[in-house]
């Protein structure tokens, strides 16, 4: 099952909804340890009245998905699917903590409203009008790539001939203290843990390529387990085969680092292994259950330009035509998945 | 048959019991679930009725037998095991098996224990470990043995249908040969408090398409379907409960949680799932409506209904006033009380009915019917965000 990608927009901790942006003001502060999105001006997205009701997980999802569908030159699309781990957390975290320190009295409705997992799908539709097929996968670090893998089955089916399909996460204090106080947010480089991260992106699909077509998806498949760094090598042959390539004709792989040693263990020995060009992009995005939106979203940037910044790779090497970009990622060590995207 | 999807198990805990057999004793005595608040710890206990799950989270944990977890994945873990064993599953490893889950608020019956403690008093219970939705997917599919595909799905109350209609796109598409497929949610202080700040829940019991309905009265539990590929059926000679014939997906795109008034995104799933399953809407013997007893879905159900059944409504009835309204659940709930209505040909009545809804010219059933041929049943689940699904169950 392959899909054009005929639109994309993303926001994340860098300028990157800005299409003319690449990286190109890196190095970051190496000490930056939540890579917190870069807001763009919502009013040049969506009609000023809405803005003010959306919360901040629904006004990055409404921007990155509506500028998903522009850049393809479509107003609509047939169907929405949205990937989230977190979903809106910072709605759910207010009503919470309103409904506790009130003792379950003098509430008020918005934020439940806005709480659902749903709720940027939902806005998405409501926005664009859109009647189709709409679904919201809250799988984890999987949630995207469940919500891409249906999005090309149902071009596949016939069911919609575009799909706008699109990964959104979400932090806010209470968050950043929860995974801080679990001891996962990286105090220092030297120290276990990650670069938390944040942002959406959102990707306007099709079985047939328009001309601003800037790369295709392969294909996707997810692992609930991986025991070694020779079975994720193994998993990966098998993925590349499955979709008629092999891994001579990888050009770069998007590997899904967090930064934490023991965690990235299997997935660091595997890039050793397979000896391929590898780019970390975690580097640039942060950790976060919906990254891997933003690994799509920067592998077809890469094959667009033809640039790989150079703040995601350690060699030297100059790596040209560049035509397939696997990406392997991870969560915790838990939940693999691999991705291909490729040149049209 | 090859590009048919079977139905060959079911399992469901709710508040009118913990099993199939017990559902269907509940469904055919007129037992209601609904009660006083027992479980729940909420201000508001004295104040409103829910349909509870008739076990503490200590029963769950000494009957489920897999170690501690919390509310929605001991709920979830019966009800899927009860499916598997009911389909005659021994190894769930000699087929391709998937485990399709959803849920609206996923470790929340717990989080909302410990959050403020954790936050305010620095305290050590924290809730990463349960609190995001999949993590008890993850934990209900490993105690089940499933990895081949495990996901979660959350579009508020139409989340099980979407669950069961992924399910059988995946067999369809021949990714998957068997796939559990459902949905659960507890009940949590976060709902009950959620739903009352957007008044629409009724202090008596609900009473679905009445035309003095105030709202809906929450419930709990979980169900799960063992959905199987013609070729699995035949290949194993299992027995089938029925076949899930159609299904449809669409969005209202009205309202963030009101339905628009002429029920179009209803409509649109309607027809969806008609057109998938190939048949006219005449076949349908009986629908179980969304029917949650809010004065705006009735009424914009009820009118989706008549436009799409050009005034031929076949006989209805929400069965919401039996377990209460299961949010993420209700679907899967639903679609096991419209297979038991097809495999005993029975027809469970709208309870707590008087008025005739001024605003609509069908009626629901109001009494059991028995011995009433039941072949084709359609389910329809719609919810926040627009997202409306239909479901099309047959016999055979």
């Amino acid at each position: 099952m392959t899909a054009y990608i005929n639109g994309l927009a993303c926001i994340s901790h860098h300028n990157t909804i800005d299409e003319n942006y690449f990286f190109e003001d890196l190095p970051i502060d190496p000490l930056q340890n939540k890579l917190l999105a870069t807001e763009p001006v919502y009013k040049d997205f969506i009609p000023a009245a809405m803005i003010r009701r959306m919360s901040h997980i629904v006004k990055m999802g409404v921007s990155a998905g509506i500028t998903s569908l522009k850049k393809a030159g479509q107003e609509k699309a047939d169907a929405i699917i949205v990937g989230t781990g977190i979903g809106c957390y910072d709605d759910t975290d207010k009503f919470l903590r309103s409904m506790l320190d009130n003792d379950e009295q003098l509430l008020t409705p918005t934020s439940f409203i806005q709480s659902t997992h749903n709720t940027v799908a939902g806005q998405l539709a409501l926005l664009i009008k859109c009647h189709g097929y709409n679904f919201t996968y809250v799988h984890q670090n999987l949630s995207f790539e469940y919500a891409l893998q249906d999005a090309l089955m149902l071009l596949n089916e016939k069911e919609a001939e575009t799909v706008l399909v699109g990964g959104i996460d979400e932090v806010n204090n209470s968050i950043l203290e929860l995974f801080d106080r679990a001891g996962y947010i990286k105090k220092t480089e030297a120290t276990k843990g990650y670069k938390i991260g944040e942002g959406a992106a959102f990707f306007s699909i099709s079985s047939i390529a328009q001309p601003s077509a800037s790369a295709k998806i392969n294909g996707v498949k997810c692992k609930q387990h991986i025991d070694n760094s020779d079975q994720l090598l193994k998993e990966t042959n098998l993925f590349i085969e499955s979709i008629g390539l092999n891994m001579s004709q990888i050009s770069l792989v998007l590997s899904g680092n967090c930064g934490d040693e023991q965690m990235d263990k299997k997935l660091s020995e595997f890039n050793e292994k397979t000896k391929l060009p590898t780019g970390y992009f975690k580097r640039l995005c942060g950790e976060y259950f919906t990254s891997s939106a933003f690994a799509v979203w920067l592998a077809a940037s890469i094959i667009k330009k033809q640039i790989i910044p150079p703040a995601i790779i350690d060699s030297n090497e100059t790596i040209s035509n560049i035509r397939n970009i696997l990406i392997v990622n991870h969560y915790h060590d838990q939940q693999y998945s691999f991705m291909c995207v490729s040149i049209c | 048959m090859a590009d048919s999807v079977y139905i060959t198990g079911m399992g469901i805990l709710s508040a009118i019991g913990n099993s199939v057999e017990e559902t269907l004793y509940s469904l055919s005595n007129n037992k209601s679930g609904i009660d006083k608040i027992r479980y729940l710890e909420t201000l508001h206990k004295d104040e409103f009725v829910a349909g509870e799950v008739k076990y503490s989270n200590q029963e769950l944990n000494a009957i489920a037998g897999i170690g501690n977890y919390n509310r929605t994945t001991l709920l979830g873990y019966l009800a899927a095991k009860q499916a598997l064993d009911n389909a005659g599953v021994a190894d769930v490893q000699d087929a391709r098996t998937g485990f399709i889950s959803s849920t609206t608020i996923a470790g929340m019956c717990h989080t909302e224990l410990v959050y403020k403690d954790f936050f305010d008093k620095k305290t050590n219970e924290n809730f990463f470990d349960d609190h995001f939705s999949g993590v008890s997917s993850n934990d209900i599919a490993k105690h089940l043995g499933i990895t081949e595909y495990v996901t979660t799905i959350s579009t508020a109350c139409s989340s099980a249908a979407n669950a069961m209609m992924l399910g059988a796109r995946l067999i369809k598409n021949n990714i998957l040969d068997r796939v559990v497929v459902g949905g659960v949610d507890p009940l949590s202080k976060f709902t009950l408090n959620g739903f009352n700040t957007l008044m629409i829940l009724d202090k008596e019991w609900c009473k679905p398409f009445d035309d003095n309905r105030k709202g809906l009265n929450l419930g709990e539990g979980a169900a799960f379907l063992v959905l199987e590929s013609g070729k699995l059926v035949q290949q194993k000679n299992k027995k089938i409960i029925g076949r899930l014939l159609g299904y449809g997906n669409s969005n209202d795109a009205f309202h963030q949680t009101a339905s628009s008034p002429e029920g179009y995104g209803a409509l649109l799933a309607m027809q969806k799932a008609f057109k998938v399953a190939g048949i006219t809407p005449d076949k349908i013997d009986y629908i179980n409506a969304h029917g949650t007893g809010t004065p705006n879905n009735d009424l914009s159900e009820g009118l989706a209904m008549q436009t799409l059944f050009n005034n031929n409504v076949p006989k209805f009835s929400s069965t919401k006033a039996f377990t209460g309204h299961t949010l993420a659940a209700a679907a899967a709930i639903e679609a096991v009380v419209s297979l038991l209505a097809i495999q005993n040909n029975m027809i469970f009545p709208c309870l707590n009915r008087s008025t005739q809804m001024n605003d609509l010219t069908i009626t629901p059933v109001d009494v059991l019917e028995t011995n009433v041929p039941v072949n084709y049943v359609l389910s329809n689940s719609f919810g926040f965000g627009g997202n409306c699904s239909s479901l099309i169950f047959s016999k055979n």
